[in-house]
């Protein structure tokens, strides 16, 4: 018998122990009788011969060697009754226990996926992607900082071949638009142009057809094959397996399906999951032009894949063991500037060639895939992470509490289990085994609506129309932080009292009849967590402060525009088909359709438009300006028809706005904004003034400066051009201010769409208020959840205050009583009172800013217009704690002044 | 136990002696200290406090193997066998006394 099987039947095997001892004396008995004994005093000595029998009971427990699991499940069934007897105490422990476990179960879900869990292809740690570094990158976002031209990536892999490494190249994954079958309702996906090798270097296999390999991937504009995801051939094709060999319209271009992606992988960008996969030689085809770093001497027309000076594709590099990461890094760097060296001898300015040359590359840890939520998000997170571990601490201190409160009631049992000769480590564990099973029925709830939390913090914190999309179902590594949460959780809560009892003085415990007699002032176990409350309860409340105000910061900003009434589309022309020569009949009929929506005021379009995460940056030359080190002369550019800034309540402040008779044929000309102003000009007037990109621009107007990439970022140097100087190029985003409701316009302006194109898929239609308020969206996350938990804190640290003070004023009433019988005024007690909250709140506040000063700086990244020693933030929570805590401690001060003296003498 | 021309058993000797008994046939409890006694002529007395958690352990290694079986008085009683294990491990106790009882009458022939 195992030793799981002998706890499993430990009452057989003690009922079959009892019976062999019986056995044993019966025959002691019998054989005595037989020898001439009377049948008593033959009993009476079979049994003294025998020396007790339950000592040998023990001692044959003990050699099963599963005595402590036996203890254990005892242990476990006395926590049981223990519970069952306090049922009230034990449901709010529970409850408290699991909405605190599950809160951090619920943002451990979104921090494993998010920053933990490795893609799911074999061995991932073998995995790189290529990045630059350096000065000219920063402030770039992951994306723009990991694209190479198609020739760099195979000049990369026959680098990396002396490793027996491999290089897979892809691009970015866009929106497309599916059309399939007969049913012609246009779709948006998530699409993504890889390279013939990537699978293969991932590591995927099939779970029906093939994936792409080499041959699909040989030709520009070859194999029109796609391969599509677990994830996509449920949602779309119901898991149907004659999908394979057929036919779908990607942006319009006929690709046929060869097969479907093993479960669970949805591509190497985290948030980004991929339903189609076409080879990169299809870029023209399925009209991929975004996501780009094109030189001036380039040719974006043309197919990019034999182009240069086209970096458009992420290197994704399998280096097997043994060779470190750090080797392959070095390969591709000596790839790059073999690259990179030739192309900066050319740059007349030696500070600019310097600036260049300080561009490396080096491979980074791919193990977890990309992502640009990572940047984004990552610190957000784990500052929730930590907000919600604090408060499962203070939770922890005010659990402690309780149970020593009980504890007291307890004592009795206690110091009689001691005085009977328990071992006080048997103490400590069954006090132990109380609070783990609390805090493990806790755990194993929170797991119930643990998923629920993650949902809502990635709808929570999605700066677009959808959730974030994270993978946040209950997988293994949640389960084992739960029960990991709970089982540190029992022990913290369950320590420190059962350290207190198990040290529980007999003498003093028997004698007081049940009541134990603390030692009065000085430092006890319960103020100690008190003033940690207090303190973890000042750190959460400052911080909570700081986002707040960082909110309130952006909020208060001008945008620059009126949001206001205003409703807007993202659209792509060109996935419907449209080319450069019939865009300006769509523009033009789509302008015409949105004037007729009723109550329309105002309508526009332009090419990126604001607040639609789009950018296009050039970089200019102003004649006559001597050129600064780095991205100095860099542009963000929009293209606009002339009623743009008008419906979008943009100010033109000086100069004119765009007219009719700016034609192609009229010079071209441009309106900045005052950003661009005064970083080329200065003080001196721009209108009139004329920068090269490409063509010769002179400078018409200036508008007001805007947060055209959303609230939290400056406005960058912006110049737009009007689209009626520039037909050919494309427009994505369109614009209606109404007079009337919103809703009413939203749905005005699909129908406009629809009517000037019947096959377009239009990604949403929402106002710009909605933008508006999406750009701020993690802020918003972070100062709801945070102030929310900061307040839940103060709330909890001043109840234990409160019960801290009430009891030592109980246990005080005779001592009270003398002092008002011999004089002593209801304000003095009052104030003696008083005292005892105010130090343990003091304590409290010094611990507590003492923690939040060094540990502030970590979220100085997400905070803005404040510093992370904000005085208003310090003060204020400072402010809140004290009256919270005075109006705590006041209640107790006040009843302990009404104490009625004969009767408080009579009590003891 | 107080009868003084009965030895005490020397520490560890018990576990060899109950391999030992049952290796002839098995026994329940008593009989084994009963076997115990007389095969010593009552020169060993096997105290009950040890025999039975002695019986357990041994069971527990797998030396012995137990079953409930019924007397020739009609009650049930648990009997012990020697496993196969416990024969070898009988055969390894009984090398190491010997080594030791020769070494200890070596010590004592030579002082």
């Amino acid at each position: 018998m195992n030793w799981v099987m002998r706890v499993w039947h430990r009452d057989r095997l003690d009922r079959d122990l009892d019976k062999e001892l019986r056995f044993h004396v019966d025959e002691e008995t019998q054989r005595l009788v037989a020898g001439g004994m009377r049948p008593d005093d033959a009993r009476r000595t079979a049994m003294a011969a025998f020396g007790g029998i339950e000592p040998i009971k023990e001692a044959a427990r003990d050699v099963r060697g599963s005595r402590w699991l036996e203890d254990l499940v005892q242990d476990a069934r006395y926590a049981a009754r223990t519970m069952r007897r306090a049922p009230v105490f034990a449901t709010a422990a529970v409850l408290s226990l699991a909405i605190g476990i599950g809160a951090n179960t619920a943002v451990f879900g979104v921090v494993d996926a998010l920053l933990l869990r490795p893609l799911p292809v074999p061995d991932a740690g073998e995995l790189s992607y290529a990045v630059r570094t350096g000065p000219s990158t920063d402030g770039q976002m992951l994306q723009a900082r990991s694209r190479f031209s198609y020739p760099a990536a195979q000049r990369f892999a026959a680098e990396l071949q002396a490793v027996h490494g491999r290089v897979g190249a892809m691009a970015a994954v866009t929106r497309m638009q599916v059309t399939a079958g007969a049913d012609d309702q246009a779709e948006l996906v998530l699409g993504q142009l890889v390279g013939g090798s990537w699978f293969g270097v991932l590591g995927v296999a099939a779970q029906r057809g093939r994936l792409l390999a080499e041959a699909d991937d040989v030709d520009i504009g070859g194999a029109p094959v796609a391969v599509i995801s677990d994830r996509y051939w449920t949602r779309r094709f119901g898991r149907d397996p004659s999908v394979v060999g057929s036919t779908i319209r990607l942006n319009g271009y006929p690709v046929t399906i060869v097969g479907v992606a093993a479960p669970r992988f949805e591509g190497f960008w985290i948030g980004e999951p991929v339903d189609v996969w076409v080879p990169t030689g299809l870029q023209q085809q399925v009209k991929y032009a975004a996501n780009a770093d094109i030189d001036g001497d380039a040719k974006s027309t043309q197919p990019w894949r034999p182009q240069d000076r086209i970096a458009w594709l992420t290197l994704v590099a399998r280096v097997p063991s043994p060779t470190p990461r750090s080797v392959a890094s070095s390969a591709m760097d000596v790839t790059f500037r073999r690259d990179l060296e030739p192309l900066a001898a050319k740059i007349s300015d030696p500070q600019r060639r310097a600036f260049v040359l300080r561009t490396h590359a080096a491979l980074a840890d791919g193990s977890r895939g990309m992502s640009s939520l990572r940047e984004d998000f990552g610190a957000a997170i784990i500052v929730l992470m930590a907000t919600v571990a604090l408060v499962l601490l203070i939770a922890c201190a005010n659990l402690a509490n309780l149970l020593m409160a009980r504890g007291a009631s307890r004592a009795r049992e206690f110091a009689l289990r001691l005085s009977l000769g328990a071992r006080r480590g048997r103490l400590v564990r069954q006090l132990l085994t109380e609070s783990l099973a609390l805090s493990l029925v806790g755990g194993v709830l929170s797991l119930l609506f643990a998923k629920a939390g993650s949902d809502a913090l990635l709808r929570m914190a999605s700066d677009g129309p959808a959730p974030l999309s994270l993978d946040v179902s209950t997988s293994w590594p949640i389960v084992l932080f739960a029960i990991a949460a709970s089982m540190v959780t029992g022990v913290l809560f369950g320590l420190m009292p059962a350290l207190r009892f198990s040290r529980a003085d007999v003498h003093d415990a028997m004698k007081s009849g049940g009541r134990v007699v603390a030692a009065s002032g000085g430092l006890s176990i319960g103020r100690l967590l008190v003033v940690a409350q207090v303190a973890l309860s000042f750190v959460l409340l400052a911080g909570a402060l700081m986002f707040v105000r960082t909110l309130h910061n952006l909020l208060a900003i001008d945008p620059g525009f009126d949001a206001a009434r205003l409703v807007t589309a993202k659209l792509d022309p060109r996935m419907a088909g449209y080319t450069p020569k019939t865009m300006t009949s769509f523009r033009e009929r789509l302008l015409a359709a949105t004037r007729e929506i009723p109550g329309a005021q105002a309508s526009a379009v332009a090419m990126c438009g604001t607040m639609a995460g789009c950018h296009s940056i050039s970089d200019i030359d102003v004649p006559g300006r001597q050129r600064g080190v780095g991205d100095d002369a860099d542009v963000q550019e929009d293209y606009v028809s002339d009623g743009y800034f008008g419906a979008l309540g943009m100010t033109v402040v000086s100069g004119r706005n765009f007219l009719p008779s700016d034609t192609p044929e009229s010079p071209r000309v441009a309106i900045v904004n005052e950003t661009m102003a005064r970083h080329f000009f200065g003080d001196v007037n721009p209108i009139g003034r004329v920068f090269v990109e490409g063509d010769k621009y002179e400078i018409v107007g200036v508008v007001r400066d805007s947060r055209i990439n959303g609230l939290r970022d400056t406005p960058p140097r912006m110049a737009f051009y009007p689209f009626s100087q520039h037909p050919d190029t494309l427009m994505r985003s369109v614009y209606v201010r109404t007079r009337s409701d919103v809703r009413q316009a939203a749905e005005g302006l699909r129908a406009a769409i629809r009517e000037a194109d019947r096959g377009l898929a239009v990604r949403e239609v929402v106002t710009l208020a909605e933008l508006e308020e999406r750009s701020i969206a993690r802020e918003r996350l972070v100062s709801t959840l945070t102030s929310t938990f900061g307040l839940l804190a103060v709330a909890v640290a001043c109840l234990g205050l409160y019960a801290m003070v009430s009891y030592s004023v109980s246990r005080r009433t005779n001592e009270i009583g003398i002092r008002l019988a011999l004089g002593a005024s209801p304000a003095n007690v009052r104030w003696l009172i008083m005292r005892e909250t105010l130090v343990l709140l003091v304590v409290g506040l010094c611990v507590g800013i003492a923690a939040t000063m060094p540990t502030a700086r970590l979220i100085a990244s997400l905070l803005y217009g404040l510093t992370p020693r904000d005085p208003v933030a310090f003060a204020s929570a400072v402010a809140v704690l004290s009256v919270v805590a005075m109006l705590a401690g006041a209640w107790p001060a006040w009843r302990a002044s009404r104490v009625d003296p004969s009767l408080a003498l009579r009590i003891d | 136990m107080a009868a003084a021309d009965r030895s005490d058993l020397l520490q560890g000797t018990l576990d060899m002696l109950i391999l030992k008994t049952l290796d002839a046939s098995p026994l329940h409890g008593y009989a084994i200290a009963q076997q115990i006694n007389r095969t010593s002529r009552a020169l060993l007395h096997v105290p009950q406090g040890s025999l039975y958690p002695a019986l357990h352990r041994l069971e527990n290694r797998g030396w012995l193997d137990a079953q409930w079986t019924e007397t020739e008085s009609g009650r049930e009683a648990k009997v012990y066998k020697l496993t196969r294990k416990g024969r070898a491990r009988l055969e390894t106790e009984i090398a190491g006394w010997r080594r030791l009882t020769e070494g200890i009458a070596l010590v004592l022939e030579g002082a």
